[in-house]
Parts: C-alpha cells; sequence; structure tokens
C-alpha cells in the first residue's frame, strides 16, 4: 500500500510525525491567525506596531459592528452575492448542456470543440485584461454587475465544461443508449437521468465556482468602479483610504466575506457522494 | 409481434468493415440466438437491428416497414443490455414505468402493467427498492420488466446473461425460455455461450469475422455443421478435426499418418481424390472389439467427471489432441490403444481449402 500508513513505521518516526505536525499546522495557518488576531486589535495597537503579541484590548465586537456601521459591507457582500449567484447558476447551466453534447453525441469537430473548451483555460486572463475592459465599455456593461456575471462566466465555462464533459463521460453509456430504446426524448435523458446523476459533479463544481468567482479581485478591479457593483473583495480595498490605514477594519471584513463560500461549502457537503450510479451495471 | 427481415446488413467503421453483408429472414414470435467468438460483429448486428448504429447497406425490416432510418425510440423495440443499464436513481417501479409514463399511458395502465411484469418476474416485493439494493439476478429481471411492460414487437438481449454466476445463469435462462413461450414475442438473443445458444433458440445464427455462417436450428447447426469454423464452434468438448484425402472413387479417405476410414455407401463419389478436413465429434465415438475399430486411439490422460469420461490421445503418428467422450465412467490406462468406431454419418467433411462442408 503507498502511501505506507504511519502505524507501521517506527515508533522514533512515529513521534517525530506527532511533533511535528502540529507545528506545521500551525505555521501553515499562521496567515489566518494573524488576520483573526488583528481583526480584534485596536488601532493604537496596530500603529505602535504590536502585530504579534499580546492585544493591549480586545476590539472584537468593536471592530466588527464598526465595519457594518462605518463602511458599505453590506452593500459590498450583497454585490458579490448579485455577481457570484447569477454566475455560478449561469456557468453550470451551459457548462451541463455543453458538457453533455460533449459527452454523449458523436460528431465530427467533437474532439476539437472539446480542446478550444481546454484551450480556453490556458490563455492568463490578465492578457485580456485591456481587450475585456474595451469591450464592457463598448457594450454598456462597464461598472455593471452584469458585466461581471457574464464575464466571469465566460471565462469559468471552459474549465466546468471540461470537468462536466468527464464526468459525463464516465457514466454507463447504455444507461443513455438504453433511454434512447425507451423512446425517453434526449432533453429527458438530460434533465431526469444525466442531471440526477452527475449531482456530486455539480456540487463540487458550484462550490469551487462559487469560492473563485466570491473571492476574485482582479476583475472586480478592472470593470467596476463605483460603490453601487463594487464586490466585497474590491470593496474592503477603500476601507484603506488615502492617508489612513485601518487594517482591524480590513481584517474584520476579510473575516466576514470569508463566510459564504465555507457555509455553501457545508451546505452543499451532503451532496459530495460517491457511487450515485452503483446498481446501473453489474457493478 | 412482428417479424424482422435483415437484408444485406453491413456496416462499416470508417474503413473498417464489421458485417459484411448479413441476410436473414426471422419470423413472427421466433427466440432467434446470434451466436459467435468475441469480435465476429454479433453485437454489432444487435446494435444495428435496435438503431443504436447507423447502417452502412442494406435495409432492416421491423414488421413491415423498413426501418434505416427510424430512430430507436420509433422501432417499437425493446433491449436488454449486457449491465442490465437500469437507471440508478429511480425505484425498480419507477425503471420499469417511466417509458410508460414518457409515452403517456394513464396511471391505472402504467400500474396496470408494472404489476403485471412485477408479478412474471417475481419482483413484487422488489418495487420500492433502488437498483443498488438488489443481487445480480435481480437487477437482470428488472432490466427485462422494463422490457416486458413496453409489449415492444421485438426483444434485443445482448448477453443478457453474461454476468450473473454460473448457477444463476441456468435458472434465468429456463426462465428466459419459459418467459418466451407465454409472451410469444419475436426475441433477437446475442451470446457467445453455445449452451445459453443451444437451449435458448428456435434458430441460430452463426456468426464468424462478420458474415452469417450457417442460420439454422440448434440441431441443424450441430449435426450438418455448413463450415469447419461452425463445427469448430458448436460442441464442447471440440470436434476433432484431421486432414486427409479422399480416394479416387470416394469410398474412403485416408489420413496423414497412412490410417484409412471407410465411408461404407456414404461415399463421396463427387469428391474423389479432394484434400479434405475430417471432423468427429467426440461424443460420437464408439468403444469396439479390435477387430471392428476403425482407429486405434494412443491414451494420454484420462478426464472423470462422473457423468462422461474425457479420453485425451493421439492417433499413431498425428500429434494433434484428440478428445473422446464416453458416457459413464471408464478406468483406462494411460498409453493403452483404444479401438474406437464411428459410424460414417457421424463424419464431417470439409474442403480443405475453403473450409466448406462437403456432402453428397
Amino acid at each position: 500500500m503507498f502511501p505506507k500508513p504511519i502505524e507501521k513505521s517506527s515508533e522514533a518516526l512515529q513521534r517525530t510525525y506527532k511533533a511535528i505536525l502540529p507545528i506545521a499546522l500551525f505555521i501553515w495557518l499562521l496567515p489566518l491567525l494573524a488576520v483573526m488576531l488583528t481583526s480584534i486589535r485596536s488601532a493604537g495597537d496596530i500603529n505602535a506596531g504590536n502585530y504579534w503579541g499580546w492585544p493591549t484590548e480586545f476590539n472584537l465586537i468593536n471592530n466588527y459592528t464598526d465595519i457594518f456601521l462605518n463602511s458599505k459591507i453590506g452593500l459590498y457582500i450583497l454585490n458579490s452575492f448579485k455577481v457570484t449567484i447569477p454566475t455560478v447558476l449561469l456557468t453550470l447551466t451551459i457548462s451541463c448542456l455543453t458538457g453533455y453534447a460533449l459527452a454523449i453525441y458523436r460528431f465530427r469537430v467533437n474532439m476539437f470543440l472539446f480542446f478550444v473548451f481546454i484551450a480556453g483555460n490556458f490563455v492568463p486572463f490578465q492578457i485580456l485584461m485591456v481587450p475585456v475592459r474595451d469591450l464592457s465599455l463598448q457594450l454598456g456593461l462597464y461598472d455593471t454587475t452584469t458585466g461581471l456575471v457574464l464575464f466571469h462566466s465566460a471565462f469559468q465555462t471552459g474549465f466546468c465544461t471540461l470537468f462536466m464533459r468527464n464526468f459525463m463521460k464516465a457514466l454507463p453509456f447504455e444507461l443513455i443508449e438504453s433511454a434512447r430504446i425507451d423512446g425517453i426524448s434526449e432533453f429527458k435523458i438530460f434533465r431526469y437521468i444525466v442531471l440526477p446523476l452527475v449531482r456530486p459533479a455539480l456540487a463540487a463544481l458550484a462550490v469551487l465556482i462559487f469560492t473563485f468567482i466570491w473571492n476574485d479581485y482582479f476583475w472586480a478591479t478592472v470593470l467596476v468602479q463605483g460603490d453601487h457593483a463594487l464586490p466585497v473583495t474590491a470593496g474592503l480595498q477603500s476601507l484603506n483610504g488615502q492617508w489612513i490605514s485601518q487594517w482591524q477594519l480590513v481584517s474584520a471584513g476579510s473575516i466576514i466575506a470569508a463566510f459564504p463560500p465555507v457555509i455553501l461549502f457545508f451546505l452543499l457537503q451532503r451532496h459530495f457522494i460517491a457511487g450515485l450510479t452503483l446498481g446501473a451495471t453489474k457493478g | 409481434m412482428a417479424h424482422v427481415s435483415l437484408q444485406g446488413v453491413r456496416k462499416s467503421f470508417d474503413s473498417l468493415e464489421i458485417l459484411h453483408g448479413i441476410d436473414c429472414e426471422i419470423e413472427d414470435g421466433e427466440f432467434i440466438v446470434i451466436l459467435g467468438p468475441s469480435g465476429c460483429g454479433k453485437s454489432t448486428l444487435l446494435r444495428v437491428i435496435a438503431g443504436l448504429e447507423t447502417l452502412s447497406g442494406g435495409t432492416v425490416t421491423i414488421g413491415e416497414k423498413i426501418v434505416n432510418e427510424l430512430e430507436p425510440a420509433d422501432r417499437d423495440i425493446a433491449m436488454v443490455f449486457q449491465n442490465y443499464a437500469l437507471y440508478p436513481h429511480m425505484t425498480v417501479y419507477k425503471n420499469m414505468a417511466y417509458s410508460l409514463k414518457i409515452r403517456g399511458l394513464s396511471k391505472t395502465e402504467i400500474e396496470q402493467r408494472v404489476q403485471d411484469a412485477a408479478k412474471i418476474l417475481e419482483l413484487g416485493d422488489l418495487l420500492h427498492r433502488k437498483p443498488r439494493q438488489l443481487s445480480g439476478g435481480q437487477r437482470q429481471r428488472v432490466a427485462m420488466g422494463r422490457c416486458i411492460v413496453r409489449e415492444p414487437k421485438v426483444f434485443l438481449f445482448d448477453e443478457p446473461l453474461s454476468n450473473l454466476d454460473a448457477k444463476l445463469r441456468v435458472q434465468m435462462r429456463f426462465e428466459l425460455r419459459q418467459l418466451h413461450e407465454s409472451l410469444k414475442i419475436t426475441s433477437i438473443y446475442v451470446t457467445h455461450d453455445q449452451v445459453e445458444a443451444m437451449t435458448l433458440a428456435d434458430r441460430l445464427i452463426v456468426m464468424d469475422g462478420g458474415n452469417a455462417a450457417q442460420i439454422g436450428s440448434p440441431l441443424e447447426v450441430y449435426e450438418q455443421p455448413m463450415t469447419k469454423f461452425v463445427a469448430g464452434f458448436i460442441g464442447s468438448p471440440a470436434i476433432n478435426f484431421f486432414n486427409g484425402k479422399m480416394s479416387g472413387d470416394g469410398s474412403q479417405v485416408e489420413l496423414v499418418d497412412s490410417t484409412c476410414l471407410s465411408l461404407g455407401k456414404n461415399g463421396l463419389k463427387k469428391h474423389g481424390g479432394s484434400e479434405v478436413t475430417l471432423g468427429i465429434r467426440p461424443e460420437d465415438f464408439k468403444v469396439v472389439e479390435d477387430d471392428q475399430a476403425m482407429i486405434h486411439l494412443q491414451v494420454d490422460m484420462v478426464e472423470t467427471l462422473g457423468a462422461d469420461t474425457l479420453i485425451h490421445g493421439h492417433l499413431g503418428k498425428i500429434d494433434t489432441d484428440f478428445i473422446v467422450r464416453l458416457s459413464g465412467t471408464h478406468h483406462l490406462k494411460r498409453g493403452i490403444k483404444l479401438p474406437l468406431s464411428v459410424s460414417p454419418e457421424k463424419l464431417h467433411f470439409f474442403e480443405s481449402q475453403n473450409g466448406n462442408r462437403i456432402q453428397n
């Protein structure tokens, strides 16, 4: 068996392993810890350079209420939802359909199309910054959440299509043939037979895309300027004014902004199940 | 209920031709088994009939309608797949009911049909289970149930029993045959298992490399194999082949080691002097007195199976393994010479060149 289970190695190695593991974990989580710690500090502590030491006062409630009272974080979070949720829905819908077409239908340019979808993933999107900004200006989508939704969807669909296509390709093809012989229409095969079986893939993609879009900073700053459309990632930045940096508030805002993807993950967790197709075939 | 007619059915994948033109008339209510080794095109033929593969040539007619251009759904057929292809997220009931619902049948009608099928297949207690909670045999039955409820014109089976264990296979085979007796729906069944083929079929299509080598009843195919391939494929243990030469008047055949076998009054005059392959089935031998023996088998190994005894040996200087099957138990020592005889009508002759059967 590989990797060799730790229980089977020597006593000394096991002890070292057990000693090092918490240390590694601590180092790995240090940045997160720093943000949490900062979010309950006072501005004075930060200005005095007390970044890692014991806080002189605990401003947990203060900071977390301040961020809501003194910044537009509520609006920013709403904007983030307005961008993320439609993007996730649009991307999943499109990629399920394209994935189904690429996985199930045999047609001449199938492979070529599939490669086009994959190739799209290899274009570094930073290169596209200027043309996409120009395009969004010309289309009147600049500085709108709709613009962000459309561009995010366009960029995510490639990867999602690859993912869905491969997942659907792994379904027993006889299921589809059997349904066709049974006289079930193609759309119903897709909707009532294939979709229920790719639920784990959908859940995984939903979490992945949601997190990715929610955390996006690049397009949020490139395509949006006004508060009315600014997502939370870019919005937090505005807390650092030209003259004053309020790191304790930025940190508190960051912690709050990190919650939705985590909550979504736990909500969708029960859909991450292996073996939905068990029983379809001999098994 | 419908007859199925195949005329010059061809199928190619790109430049590779899989089916080289198959003709067959399948009668209404007949149980046809397509038999052949793997890669002979039998599954492709079935899929062509089902409409899952397009034809490259010829016509397929189901009932009175040429179905070449029809979608599988419009051909009024039902198919059982080798791996069952049950909808894993639906209960047994839904698996069977779904296609009926799509066809717009009334609820009571659906209920009626599913219950009937469940009764025939003894699935009554399982209707609310998911496929993953069923055993292999039960899944198999659900797959059949899904076909039965449709009441199609033709049943297609693609090696449906090959995933079951030996005991269950025998049982399901029996049930399949009974089912066919009661429903009398035209059935086309693909298998590579000759026991299945022999026991289920009204008629067999034996396929060899994309051609129908022989079409006939199981006994016809067994007793009068039309090619060397068919003779070798049907029967277990396999038929023994020898190369030999027909005497000038066709009254006897001389094997490579100069043993001569007399053909008695069944002589093949027309083929006198030609090179032939002689086939003798292991079970057609009789042990006789020394002076009446046609051949003497040098015994190499004896396998006692209880009901039968298989004797492996060779003929004089001919090295090929030779198998004789005698009923009952025989205790024979290695190395002895066993005097054997075969009645002349049990000898099968094939042309050495093309393997076609030689007969008067």
